[in-house]
């Protein structure tokens, strides 16, 4: 049970916040983590049209074999993505609060560009309360 | 809970088997030379042709469980090559649904993108397993070959990665590996044969998530 990472992508697919908890992913440059950030975007958008009936959303859940993310997105389009390990099943309620930090800490602050990086230390400690160190 | 669909790849990305079952929304045939041949009749280019010559191709199965226009499945033996069946213009009018030839690349592409995408974020050599979304499930067995497995099910269904590997091990390795007739590898024909087909729709309905 593990929390490894939080990422916040915009609606055009940037990533706008990144941060590490625990460790046991690998640790990659944030180039590294910008690119994949907007081919996750990309495979977001085709995965709800692969779907064999009727209409789909998004990828909501991505297993690999020791770790998966969870995304949430919401209506504006801007998707909350955690990694965390298999077991965890806190996924889905931590990404719901991290949403209302979110609006609260970085929409409702008058200094802050929307779709730009999120520079905000309020957010930044919401997000440490929330998660902790990563091992609850 | 139940399956809709599988695929299989080479490692040449190309797809060279596909089979459905409760689908509702069924791809269009592929556009010509947009797939392999012997991948499956039912998503082939539909050319004009006799009947009797088509059903005496070796490669084509009689089965096809995507011209039932009812929804139900065809039984095994049926002969549902008649013409009437060819896409009806409510099917073709559907503008969200994609040929298959189309929505094959498209499966290999998030497959592929998302294995990269988990290797890189593991740090070691981690497979992609599943994703899901609100509608559907796709899981993912890869063999050492570069076979890759990949199959379509309900969202609540557990790993599946058992039944695919199920697949290779019997049905794939005794009708396909071990079957001079087939070319694998060749690039240019898909690898269906009756027996196959047959032997995968027994093992996939046999399945209990299969309803």
């Amino acid at each position: 049970m593990a929390i490894f990472g939080l990422w916040v992508i915009n609606k055009a697919g940037g990533l706008v916040y990144q941060r590490n908890f625990a460790d046991g992913l690998a640790q990659l440059t944030s180039n590294e983590y910008l690119v994949m950030a907007g081919t996750l975007h990309g495979i977001h958008a085709i995965t709800s049209r692969l779907s064999p009936t009727g209409s789909s959303s998004g990828a909501q859940v991505i297993e690999g074999e020791s770790f998966k993310m969870t995304i949430l997105l919401t209506a504006t389009g801007t998707k909350f993505v955690l990694l965390t390990s298999l077991a965890e099943t806190v996924a889905e309620p931590v990404l719901q609060k991290v949403y209302e930090a979110y609006a609260d800490a970085v929409m409702k602050n008058p200094f802050h560009t929307p779709e730009m990086p999120i520079r905000s230390e309020g957010f930044d400690t919401r997000i440490t309360a929330l998660v902790g160190s990563g091992q609850p | 809970m139940t399956i809709f669909s599988l695929y299989v790849y080479d490692r040449h990305c190309a797809c060279v088997y596909y089979q459905d079952w409760h689908r509702t929304k069924r791809p269009k045939p592929a556009v010509e030379g947009g797939i392999l041949n012997a991948v499956s009749s039912a998503v082939s280019p539909q050319v004009v042709v006799d009947t009797n010559t088509a059903n005496s191709s070796a490669f084509s199965s009689p089965r096809n469980t995507l011209t039932s226009s009812t929804g139900v499945v065809v039984a095994v033996g049926e002969d549902s090559s008649t013409p009437a069946m060819q896409q009806t213009p409510s099917e073709g009018s559907r503008s969200n649904t994609l040929p298959f030839d189309e929505e094959a690349k498209l499966v290999y592409g998030v497959i592929l993108s998302l294995r990269n995408m988990i290797k890189k974020l593991s740090g070691r050599d981690e497979q992609f397993v599943s994703y899901r979304t609100s509608a559907y499930k796709l899981h993912l067995y890869e063999t050492i070959s570069g076979y890759k497995f990949v199959m379509l099910s309900d969202p609540a269904t557990d790993g599946l990665r058992f039944v695919l590997r199920q697949i290779y091990n019997g049905p794939f390795l005794e009708y396909v590996v071990r079957n001079p007739l087939v070319s694998m590898d060749s690039r240019e024909q898909g690898i269906d044969n009756d027996y196959f087909r047959a032997s995968v729709d027994r093992l996939v309905r046999g399945l209990s998530v299969f309803t």
